[in-house]
């Protein structure tokens, strides 16, 4: 575990503020000539849990599961194309399962000493259920993590 | 994306008033389609969509819930309707319980993570029997949100 950082892993959804994350950690590795690494996970837990509810008839289970690994590659292949124009060189994982547990494994695989998330939510209700996988990363992750807030100027910045 | 993210007062109904599925699943889409400024066009697309997939297995999930969902295109991000009645709708589900807690879930092909892990949030909310009943009890759409958000 190094500083500065050697080994960054970005974790990005799909969400505006992941691609945040996702520019902010390209212009990071560069600053640091860290190796960087973006991972997307398949949330295969979530589909058997609308299964197991009985929300997904098992021809939807097989369409969405089509959907979300569309879904993956697609927000990989934007995350290579940003760090191509900043000459960053990026690792681009999708994996499968629950976000918070595959990533952790992951994490510990690559001795990544850093972790960069967008998207942390506000503390809105008390309910555990409600917290976001994000959310469930940054409490679970062995390694530091960096948030980065859903800002208009990292976008300007890294645009510039 | 969890229940909260996309938790709108604007897109909660207390009380429905039809009483029957498909009246129900038309109210739901109206709800939508009045916050939204929908056309006609767009407000039939939706409703057909919710309707197609209904068409394929209820979504009547039991203990009194039934989350009617669908891809499309009208939409541009995720977005949840909430809908309590008053009295107990037949949704077909597993339990043979009637239905008085519904979420309408309506996503375009583009955002099938958030759409996925929004309806994995609403099972999760609503396993607690205490809540669902506080839900079925709740008088008017400033109740529904407080509970979310207690």
């Amino acid at each position: 575990m190094g500083v500065p950082f050697k080994d960054i892993l970005v974790y990005l959804d799909g969400s505006e503020s992941s691609m945040t994350a996702v520019m902010y950690a390209i212009k990071l590795a560069k600053e640091n000539d860290a190796k960087l690494t973006a991972v997307f996970v398949v949330n295969t837990k979530a589909l058997s849990e609308l299964v197991k509810a009985g929300i997904f008839v098992a021809i939807e289970r097989d369409e969405y599961q089509r959907d979300l690994q569309s879904d993956a590659d697609r927000y990989l292949r934007h995350a290579a194309k940003l760090a191509l124009q900043k000459h960053v060189e990026i690792e681009t994982v999708k994996l499968e399962g629950t976000v918070h547990v595959v990533v952790r494994q992951l994490l510990k695989e690559k001795q990544a000493d850093l972790l960069i998330l967008g998207g942390i939510t506000d503390i809105r209700s008390r309910r555990e259920e409600l917290a976001s996988e994000t959310d469930r990363l940054l409490r679970t992750s062995p390694c530091p993590v960096l948030v980065v807030r859903d800002d208009d100027d990292i976008w300007l910045e890294f645009e510039a | 994306m969890n229940l909260l993210d996309v938790l709108d007062k604007d897109l909660v109904k207390v009380p429905l008033t039809r009483s029957d599925k498909q009246g129900i699943i038309t109210e739901l889409v109206e709800v939508v389609a009045k916050a939204k400024g929908y056309t006609t066009v767009q407000y039939e697309a939706v409703l057909d969509a919710v309707l197609d997939r209904e068409s394929l297995g209820s979504t009547g999930i039991g203990n009194g819930i039934a989350i009617p969902h669908a891809k499309t295109d009208v939409m541009d991000h995720v977005t949840m309707v909430v809908g309590i009645s008053r009295f107990p709708v037949d949704f077909a589900s597993p339990d043979g319980q009637k239905s008085r807690i519904f979420f309408l879930v309506l996503a375009p092909s583009s955002e099938a993570s958030a759409h996925v892990e929004l309806l994995a949030s609403i099972a999760r909310t609503c396993t607690s029997q205490v809540f669902r009943r506080m839900l079925e009890q709740s008088k008017d759409r400033e109740e529904v949100v407080r509970l979310f958000m207690e």
